[in-house]
């Protein structure tokens, strides 16, 4: 079943894709999206050269690896029928418990209201400020976090039988809510320099974030194509009974997707907060529309059982390149929203069509 | 023998080049019943999707009384007196009866858009008297049997004015009692001068109640006759265009004497109660029961779908401790349900991921991480899909959903065979599928029988085990009421067995 | 006994938590209270009545935020520029709700893009076309307006009450009484049977998507009318909350199943309650939103039990004779 097209389509789509030709085989190919981007990027080269300046393509890189993260975690859940609403919320409760271990100086007119005052932090820092276990302890906690909420989220879905939506939603609320609470909505500065480093430094001009998100992107590629649990999650999200019957682990298998999401919600945060500089209780608040847009327009089914890596990527890519030129155009901020939400529109329209022209022509 | 209602003129249809129907021309009589046959993918369905307004037809013309006929929609269709009452039921579980049957025509207050509910209820209980359902009409659909809700169906395509009514595969989800009251439905329709058009798997049910037989095969009209120029025998024949001699395939092997499968006093209140009976090796046991016996209760309940209270289930002798489907399938049983559609495959998948989706564990390795070995198991899908003779052009692109309801068992059934199984319990293995599938599967069971597993045969067609069983068990309301030896098949002692302890009302 | 507890849920609930924050704080019992819960659940209430509906056929809608945003800008810009007296401001408001409305249901019967992009592309750019208008700015309203969020009927019902009880009756009425209502609730079970039935789905669904849109602008309207001002965040997340309401009152995500009498009004002054209950027992600000969300999580919680165990209890039950 297609991603955007409800269960029949009309003739909009058969009107549509008569006589396109080329453009039709183009349409057609499952790399339709990195076509697509391609082309927009040659297309703004021509009216904006600065496109394709090293700063901008810096730009437009330290966006898209933290994103593509998020996306990665979120088309698991995906894959096996559910959604993750939480994956913001995670991020800014590991963001936070970073920067409590990590900091290094913590102004006490902001925080001596703090329930934590006095107990881990202080106007030292955080609970290893200035030690040089900090960093290594705080991403490793963060992680710890991240998995811990994957893992709840994944509990009550399979096995308290839960709807996702409903549960991720409320872990959204619960955990942003905590965050704000812990940090009483301060965001908590003077991180370590290192820590800073991972998400704004480069090695040999590229930039690590860009290692992490592609060693992520890597494991989950060979985990979904080639190994057991990675059918697994498949045939859950196309079919939980037929799939239970066949011996499959159903609620483990659904378990491990929320643990995997909310362990990319938690690698997307040590990305963006070490770029940011800052322990951020509000982190990623706007980033799960970004996260939903991309993957629709990557093509990864809403409803479950259908999905790959490479798509997301391409829609991560798409969307990436698209919020950046609209920065370019020095377009107001709404506009851009305006222009995202037809662009998402407009992915999910083609991919009726798409949906249509295979069926139709797909009988070969 | 009243005047021709319905004609069909040298009907033709096409899907993407393929003729689906060839030349069709028949006619129904009025007050007449004609029993149309033919294995599944003959053209029946699409034959009536033209005359219900689904589709149109390429070529040809329908005439209902003299008339031209040719409904765009099934609005249409319904408004020229033709009601179409599908094998899947085009009922709302979370609406009364009165609700379903004005849903698209509720009376009014008036001039107001506000529903008249004792108009309502009132005409309700008219249809509903006339198909003798005693049940209120503002019951949840949801409540109700399929039997009950079937003849909701009905009450709602006679209030509007059908004439013609086509039933399709009426009693695959009946209880025995529900079919006869059905049947008895049908004989007062047929007296009030409607006409029927009756399709159904079910030869002996078509033979008994039909006037005319048409048999479709491979889109054009194989044969027609009166009911008497026909026997079940020449039904088959003309539906598969060969002469088959035998329904059943000779077994090649009989029983073992080792026991592969051991149920010991299985209970669970309300359900099933003191089961008790040993599966040999290479053994075909059938297990026959009238619908709500409690049959698929218990093959659920063996392999660890659902609880139980007291007794036990051992395997090739050791006693189980968890009883989950993983575990079943460890202890190598296999279980093809009763609704492939919806426990048995993966719609949107491959036949390729759908065979392959038990034993994938199988051929994996790795410590942490367990890779699949592709060419491997790539190689005995294959194999197995040959052995089954499954027809497709390509085994990983092929979806589930577009095979044939033949195709899709015997996807289902290699899935298990891919596992190696030494038990197999298969839940109507055979239901919604033609003649010519169905050898082929019966011949499946008796070479795996020949290899050595164990099955475990139920059915609700009497005919087919006892046309391959070693030993039939019968069961009612939950225990085993009786078991029949091969040499002793009598099939007015099974139904009588069947039928014991069976309360008036069926199911509760 | 067990399955009419199981149905009644939403009732159950609602007085479990009327009781508890009575118990513990019992200033809570005092009728000022409720009122001011009731007022409060106004608006909320009628977002969350127009949720249902879509809801019920199988859908959602996530963009009704936006729309609120977007429709009491419209009104709001058109009185501050133009003066325009209020009930035109009124009218250009729904109308912008409606139009918006019906935006999406074309999107989502004659594009046949799925309900949950279509919302999402539209709360997007919904909200930037009304940060567009607004350049971000809050948009202030005149005290006519103000006065009418605080008037009373009869000097005593206020004015809010009453609107939210008018569309839940209206709402009540359509749905249970009219063929269209029905239809809702049929598309929501099994659409492919809802054609086979000779329903016009699309018109159905439309109908809802409409619905949804006007009752989200109405919404807004009547919280601005107690706000005095709209601001650039004006709605956001109201989606949720509404669907939250609506969920609470036993709507079911699935379609099909839900009412908006007495199920999506106890739904949403349940929330409302939580929330005055959370203040009135002097829990701390920055643990309210954690109490929230642990109740609400109870409650989905004990919907999908009680989901659970319909099914189980209503499965096919054979009575096995107890002789022999």
């Amino acid at each position: 079943m297609s991603l955007a097209s409800s269960k029949e389509g009309k003739d909009v789509g058969t009107r549509i894709g008569q006589g396109l030709g080329l453009a039709r085989r183009l349409l057609l190919s499952e790399n339709f999206v990195l076509y697509i981007s391609i082309l927009y990027f040659l297309g703004l080269w021509i009216f904006i050269p600065r496109i394709a300046s090293a700063g901008n393509l810096g730009n437009i890189s330290s966006n898209m690896w933290p994103l593509l993260t998020l996306a990665i975690g979120q088309m698991f859940v995906l894959i096996v029928g559910g959604i993750d609403l939480s994956q913001a919320s995670i991020m800014g409760i590991t963001s936070v418990v970073g920067g409590l271990v990590m900091t290094s100086r913590l102004d006490p007119t902001l925080f001596s209201k703090n329930i934590l005052w006095g107990v881990i932090i202080s106007e030292n820092g955080g609970m290893l400020g200035g030690s040089p276990a900090a960093v290594p302890v705080g991403i490793t906690a963060m992680l710890i976090v991240g998995v811990l909420i994957g893992m709840l989220n994944g509990i009550a879905v399979a096995k308290l039988r839960m709807p996702a939506f409903m549960v991720t939603l409320v872990s959204m609320m619960f955990f942003s809510g905590l965050a704000i609470y812990l940090t009483r909505s301060e965001n908590i500065i003077n991180l370590p320099r290192i820590y800073t480093a991972i998400g704004q430094e480069a090695f040999w001009r590229v930039p690590y974030s860009f290692f992490v998100a592609v060693a992520l992107a890597a494991a989950a590629h060979i985990v979904l194509s080639r190994t057991l649990v990675g059918r697994w999650f498949y045939a859950v999200g196309q079919n939980v009974r037929a799939s239970v019957i066949s011996g499959v682990p159903a609620a483990r298998v659904t378990i491990y997707a929320y643990i995997f999401s909310g362990f990319c919600a938690a690698v997307g945060s040590v990305l963006y907060s070490a770029r940011l500089e800052a322990g951020r209780p509000t982190l990623g608040q706007n980033l799960l529309l970004d996260i939903i847009g991309a993957v629709v327009i990557g093509g990864i089914s809403l409803y479950g059982g259908k999905g790959k890596v490479l798509w997301a990527v391409f829609g991560v890519l798409f969307f990436t390149l698209l919020s950046n030129s609209l920065n370019m155009l020095d377009l107001s901020f709404y506009t851009v929203d305006i222009v995202k939400g037809s662009i998402i529109l407009l992915a999910a329209l083609i991919d009726v069509v798409r949906t249509r022209l295979l069926a139709k022509g797909g009988a070969a | 023998m009243g005047d021709t209602i319905l004609q069909f003129e040298n009907i033709s249809k096409s899907f993407f080049g393929i003729h689906a129907l060839r030349d069709v021309t028949f006619s129904l009589e009025r007050g007449q019943l004609l029993g149309l046959i033919g294995e599944n993918g003959a053209g029946k369905t699409t034959l009536m999707n033209i005359l219900g307004g689904v589709i149109q037809a390429d070529e040809g013309t329908m005439r209902m009384k003299g008339v031209e006929y040719r409904p765009r929609n099934p609005a249409e269709a319904a408004k020229a007196g033709v009601a179409f009452i599908h094998q899947e039921l085009n009922l709302f579980t979370n609406l009364s009866i009165a609700d379903n049957i004005f849903i698209d025509r509720f009376p009014r207050i008036g001039a107001l858009p506000l529903i008249n509910k004792k108009a309502m209820r009132s005409r309700t209980r008219e249809l509903l008297s006339g198909v003798e359902l005693e049940v209120s009409p503002d019951t949840l659909v949801e409540r109700i049997s399929p039997g009950e809700r079937q003849l909701v169906e009905i009450a709602k395509a006679l209030g509007f004015g059908a004439e013609i009514m086509i039933f399709d595969e009426p009693t695959t989800s009946l209880t025995a009692r529900e079919t006869e009251q059905l049947f008895k439905i049908i004989e007062q329709l047929r007296a009030g001068g409607k006409s029927i058009i009756y399709i159904s798997h079910n030869l002996g049910n078509v033979l008994h109640l039909a006037d005319e037989i048409v048999v479709v095969r491979d889109g054009a009209v194989a044969g027609t006759g009166d009911k008497s120029e026909y026997t079940i025998d020449k039904m088959v024949s003309q539906m598969v265009g060969r002469d088959i001699d035998q329904m059943y395939p000779a077994r090649t092997a009989g029983p073992s004497d080792t026991v592969a499968l051991e149920v010991k006093d299985l209970s669970q209140s309300g359900i099933v109660k003191g089961i008790s009976f040993s599966l040999r090796k290479g053994e075909v046991a059938g297990l026959f029961g009238l619908m709500g016996s409690g049959r698929s209760e218990l093959a659920r309940i063996i392999f660890g779908l659902d609880p139980f209270e007291r007794g036990s289930v051992k395997v090739g002798g050791a006693e189980r401790k968890r009883y989950t489907p993983a575990e079943s399938i460890e202890k190598k049983i296999a279980f093809v349900t009763e609704n492939r559609r919806e426990e048995g495959l993966l719609m949107e998948a491959p036949i390729f991921d759908n065979i392959a989706l038990v034993a994938m564990p199988d051929y994996t390795r790795g410590l942490m991480m367990r890779f699949v070995e592709k060419k491997r198991i790539f190689g005995a899908v294959g194999d197995v899909a040959e052995s089954m003779r499954i027809k497709t052009a390509s085994l990983d692109r092929q979806l589930a959903k577009n095979l044939s309801g033949g195709n899709q068992q015997k996807t289902v059934i290699g899935k298990w065979l891919l596992s190696k199984p030494a038990v197999f319990i298969m839940d109507e293995p055979t239901r919604g599928i033609d003649v010519g599938a169905k050898y082929e599967i019966y011949n499946i069971i008796n070479d795996l029988a020949a290899a050595g597993t164990g099955i475990l045969f139920i059915s609700s067609e009497l005919e087919e085990l006892m046309g391959g069983c070693d030993r039939i068990l019968v069961m009612s309301n939950g225990q085993i009421q009786g078991c029949f030896e091969k040499g002793d098949f009598d099939q007015a002692k099974i139904l009588h067995a069947a039928f014991k302890g069976h309360k008036k009302h069926g199911v509760a | 006994m067990l399955a009419v507890c199981l149905r009644n849920t939403p009732v159950i609930l609602f007085a479990a938590v009327f009781v508890v924050f009575g118990i513990l704080a019992p200033r809570f019992f005092q009728y000022q209270n409720f009122e001011n819960i009731v007022k409060q659940a106004s608006y909320a209430g009628i977002i969350a009545v127009g949720m249902t509906f879509v809801l019920l056929t199988a859908g959602i809608d996530l963009s009704v935020g936006s729309n609120m945003y977007l429709s009491a800008v419209a009104a709001g810009l058109l009185i501050k520029n133009y003066n325009v007296p209020v009930w035109v401001a009124l009218a250009v408001c729904l109308l912008v709700g409606l139009a918006f409305g019906m935006f999406n249901a074309f999107a989502i019967t004659k594009l046949r893009i799925i309900p949950f992009v279509v919302t999402l592309s539209t709360l997007f750019a919904g909200r930037g076309l009304g940060l567009m208008l607004t350049k971000s700015r809050p948009v202030p309203f005149p005290e006519t307006i103000i006065r009418i969020g605080s008037s009373r009927l009869f000097g005593v019902v206020p004015l809010p009450i009453v609107i939210f009880v008018c569309v839940v009756i209206c709402a009540h009425v359509f749905l249970r009484r009219t063929q269209m209502g029905r239809q809702i609730y049929a598309v929501g079970n099994d659409i492919e049977a809802a054609k086979k039935a000779g329903i016009n789905t699309d018109r159905v669904r439309a109908t809802a998507y409409i619905v949804c849109g006007l009752l989200a602008s109405l919404g807004g309207f009547v919280s601005v009318a107690q706000l005095g001002i709209v601001n650039a965040g004006f709605g956001e997340g109201y989606e949720f909350e509404a669907i939250t309401a609506a969920v609470l009152g036993g709507t079911s995500l699935f379609g099909g199943i839900g009412n908006v009498f007495p199920g999506t009004v106890l739904g949403t002054v349940l929330i409302q309650m939580i929330s005055a209950g959370l203040v009135f027992t002097q829990v701390d600000l920055y643990i309210q939103p954690l109490v929230e969300g642990a109740i609400i999580f109870f409650a989905v919680l004990l919907d999908s039990f009680r989901n659970v165990q319909l099914v189980r209890i209503s499965r096919r039950h054979i009575r096995v004779e107890e002789t022999a």
